[in-house]
């Protein structure tokens, strides 16, 4: 045919495809098979209190539930801590829920430790082996042989656990984070006589202080933290309030401090008493406050004596001037608020560093006072000393002297290596893990006996900090169990009823909810069980009880409590083979490790970095330029212990000395989105400057740097060279 | 090329586009089946029709949610466990609840994404379904005999006094 005539023939038929291509398909319409639960309309979302327990700060959250399926955590505006804000992490927790890699029933070992073989059984056989292995220990008579391991536990499940070990005979029982403020307790209770965290009046200092607290990432209570911060700045009309940060890496909170002081690491206490001894040499300090804490200027001052400005510059690396300049503001304009974080207190000389930092709160009379710092009623004691704890556990393992290890949380991942504890677990003869994803420590156990989801759970969360009144969140399931898992706190019950003797009388619940329900309404309600349920839904539906804030003891110099002596930092690790300090620190994502499984976490971007789905170290640019190392090349980062290898961020919010790691990946284990993703920066800690005398100094690490090669594959969320102004940061 | 061809080309492809918008403009855009077949044949003239049932006893969240709801496949068990049991159809029906199977049913009456319809409003505004979904019970297979677009909804709403804010419906 004529070439025209095809070409029109042609056309057509792509005309008449096209039209008849625009006739979409009906949808589907899949009824349900039988109708929904009742309380379930289709359509119409059900909303539920429960409480956030993604790190222990215990936010109040609303869940937005489906036709039985949760699709949304937001803030619950009523509870006191977060007031309807959420953090990252919180929001995330959706996706433990859902995860693909669940584990969806009892799993027995079939394979080496670690192997990640394992067998499918039932509950009635799981518990079986459990109780299996309590009865054995009850029958030679070692129930002491018994450990128990978990995060630091409050409320119910604190008297739950103590009262299973104390009844079957175990003094075992280690409750162990790597961020727990024990520093702080203890520091709190030499200065002031008591253990009680402290709470902040942010929102009303003019003049806010912070040595290394990351208030706004993971310090306390970072949601109630960030709020108050931001009513600090915008809530008064003429007072933007100034925040002056101290640290040797510039963190997302450090970004929005108003001056940063690059202090040489281990030297924040020297110069918290070196702005002490200013403020008291040019008589800036509250009289009364000095006087309703017994203590007197002249003998402070006596004892201050050696941290002249001279000597403070020379300690931390800043100019007099600065530190004068600070000292001034500080004392000056009030109410004005120092915090210790854990920048001062991971160092080897961080207790004291801490209480040098208390010194400064009470020279400008903001204890107990607005825009000061009070006693969180809510948390009046706590573990003080966790660290020794582990020690002494991980030596008991060792030896030897025990055989049964229940582990609730991921130490295996979340303790430092150094402790020796991986590999003093590896001795334990049974383990047994009750994660719900084949986490790091869920990979080393014998038998896994999975909890359910957090927002499948029964609880309550007591906030650790963030509240000056006593706070207690409750946690209800906001949808049927998915998989076959159960409560941890109801298998101890089940396994206490099991093993029979004292214990059920110690624990007299057939369910934790039912525990939950008697401590939670004791001394609450009016007499007559239909007030008591009633009292409970509303408990609820508000999401806990929360009380008013009181009036308790504040703080006051402990009588006799000697005056903070940091004394020189030290490092583990010689300076001419490793000259940089490493510095550690909690991402935003992950916090300690706990939300690496979590997609959305891994691609939430760093706010400083914006590096997604993998792990970095910051090197400052000098140090980089010195060393060969350009963005995103590989480096190997050698302490005394070991070494990693990570991919290099150019970073110029840190000091030429020092190079920084977040913490939290770096997984054997926790499904497909942790596994084998970036590199877990505890393996590189040392505990402390002198072997002899281990001590949680996380900060005195020294490490050194080489480049490997140009392929860190680093991925950022932004343009490699970032948007900041690196001109405007500068050392 | 001459001229005279490129003026009346050019010309040629305006009309046409004009004449296509005109054309779009008064077509109905709706280019789903208007009455597809469904996996059952399900007849709403013998159940609402002739049995009398009410559209609600069966589309029961209608009252109380944005979506009406179709009846779950154990409620048409409930009934035709018992009636007419011999029919090829309710054969097929139970062959589906056997197998745990939901019937796939084909929709028929959908909205755009981008718009927010709440059957509750409108049942409360008592509005009887037949106003859109046309005479559901005379209908032995269900067919969209009513055009769904904005302005034949607006019209309604400036009817009846209700709301023709932008946001009442493009939430």
């Amino acid at each position: 045919m004529k070439r025209r005539t095809f070409l029109q023939f042609t056309a057509m038929s792509a005309a008449g495809a096209l039209v008849s291509g625009c006739q979409s398909a009906n949808e589907k319409l899949i009824p349900y098979l039988v109708p929904p639960d009742e309380g379930v309309t289709p359509g119409l979302a059900n909303y539920y209190a429960s409480s956030c327990r993604c790190c222990p700060a215990g936010c109040g959250i609303l869940v937005r539930v489906c036709e039985g399926r949760a699709k949304k955590i937001e803030g619950n505006p009523y509870h006191p801590v977060n007031r309807g804000k959420l953090c990252a992490r919180g929001q995330a927790a959706l996706q433990e829920l859902y995860h693909p890699d669940r584990v969806p029933q009892p799993l027995k070992s079939s394979g080496p430790r670690g192997s990640g073989q394992f067998t499918k059984i039932s509950w009635a056989e799981g518990l079986g082996l459990l109780s299996g292995q309590l009865k054995t220990l009850q029958r030679e008579g070692g129930t002491d042989r018994l450990a128990l391991l978990t995060p630091q536990l409050r409320g119910t499940l604190a008297t739950l656990t103590t009262g299973f070990m104390r009844s079957f005979g175990s003094p075992h029982h280690l409750a162990y984070e790597f961020l727990a403020p024990d520093w702080l307790r203890a520091a709190t209770r030499k200065s002031f006589g008591q253990p009680s965290l402290p709470w902040y009046d942010l929102a009303q200092t003019r003049y806010l202080l912070s040595f290394g607290a990351e208030f706004v990432e993971s310090y306390l209570s970072p949601v109630h933290y960030g709020g108050a911060f931001g009513r600090m700045r915008q809530e008064r009309d003429t007072v933007r309030g100034h925040f002056t940060y101290v640290g040797a890496r510039l963190s997302l909170t450090g970004a929005s401090a108003d001056r940063w002081m690059p202090a040489r690491p281990g030297s924040e206490g020297a110069l918290a008493l070196g702005l002490s001894r200013l403020i008291l040499a040019e008589s800036l300090f509250d009289r009364g406050a000095l006087a309703a804490n017994g203590l007197s200027a002249q003998t402070l001052l006596a004892g201050l004596a050696g941290h002249t400005l001279p000597r403070v510059s020379q300690l931390t690396g800043l100019s007099e001037q600065v530190i004068a300049e600070v000292a001034r503001e500080f004392a000056t304009t009030r109410p004005a608020l120092a915090l210790a974080g854990e920048g001062a207190a991971f160092q080897s000389n961080g207790p004291e560093s801490v209480r040098a930092i208390g010194l400064l709160n009470l020279l400008v009379g903001n204890l107990n006072r607005p825009g000061g710092v009070y006693p969180d009623l809510g948390s009046p004691i706590g573990a003080e000393n966790s660290f020794a704890e582990l020690m002494s556990l991980v030596a008991d393992m060792n030896a030897g002297r025990i055989s049964l290890a229940l582990i609730q949380g991921n130490p295996v991942h979340g303790v430092a290596p150094a402790t020796g504890f991986q590999a003093a677990l590896a001795r334990v003869p049974y383990v047994v893990s009750f994660s719900s994803l084949l986490d790091d420590t869920a990979l080393q156990a014998d038998l896994i006996l999975p909890d359910h989801a957090a927002l499948e759970s029964w609880g309550e969360v007591i906030p650790l900090a963030g509240t000056r009144q006593p706070v207690l969140g409750l946690m209800q399931p906001v949808v049927t169990p998915v998989f076959d898992t159960r409560q941890f706190p109801d298998v101890l019950l089940a396994v206490a009823g099991e093993l029979g003797g004292s214990l059920p009388a110690a624990l007299p619940y057939s369910s934790y909810l039912e525990m939950l329900k008697k401590q939670t309404l004791r001394g609450g309600a009016p007499s007559g069980a239909k007030d008591s349920e009633a009292l409970w839904e509303s408990l609820l539906q508000k999401g806990g009880r929360f009380g008013k804030p009181g009036q308790g003891s504040g703080y006051r110099w402990s009588a006799g409590a000697p005056l903070p002596e940091p004394g020189e930092p030290r490092f583990a690790g010689d300076q001419g083979k490793f000259p940089l300090h490493l510095q550690v620190y909690p991402s935003t994502a992950f916090h300690d490790g706990r939300g690496a499984p979590l997609p959305w976490l891994q691609q939430l971007p760093d706010p400083m970095t914006t590096v997604v789905w993998d792990s970095w170290i910051e090197i400052n640019p000098k140090t980089a330029a010195a060393l060969g190392i350009g963005f995103g090349d590989l480096v190997e980062v050698s302490s005394p212990r070991g070494s990693l290898r990570l991919p290099a961020f150019i970073y110029p919010g840190i000091r030429p000395d020092t190079v920084a790691i977040p913490l939290g990946q770096g997984h054997s284990g926790g499904g497909r989105y942790a596994k084998g993703r970036g590199a877990n920066p505890l393996e590189l800690l040392m505990l402390g400057p002198d072997a002899a005398e281990p001590a949680p100094s996380w900060h005195a690490t020294r490490v050194r740097v080489a480049r490997v090669s140009g392929e860190g594959g680093l991925v950022t969320a932004g343009h490699p060279q970032g948007s900041y102004r690196s001109d405007l940061i500068g050392i | 090329m001459k001229k005279m061809w490129v003026i009346s080309g050019l010309a040629l492809a305006a009309l046409a586009t004009v004449a296509g918008l005109i054309v779009m403009y008064l077509l109905p855009l709706d280019l789903g089946e208007r009455s597809p077949v469904q996996p059952i044949a399900f007849s709403h003239k013998m159940h609402a029709g002739t049995n009398g049932i009410p559209c609600l006893f069966c589309h029961r969240y209608a009252p109380l949610s944005p979506v009406a709801g179709i009846p779950a496949l154990a409620d048409c068990r409930d009934c035709h466990q018992f009636i007419s049991a011999e029919a090829p159809e309710i054969k097929k029906l139970v062959g589906y609840w056997q197998r745990r199977e939901p019937i796939p049913w084909i929709r028929v009456y959908w909205l755009p994404d981008h718009v927010y319809f709440p059957h509750m409003m409108h049942i409360r505004a008592r509005l009887d379904c037949a106003v859109c979904h046309g005479e559901v019970a005379a209908m032995p297979r269900i067919t969209r005999s009513v055009h769904l677009n904005m302005g034949w909804c607006l019209d309604c709403h400036r009817q009846h006094k209700a709301s023709i804010d932008c946001w009442t419906c493009h939430i």
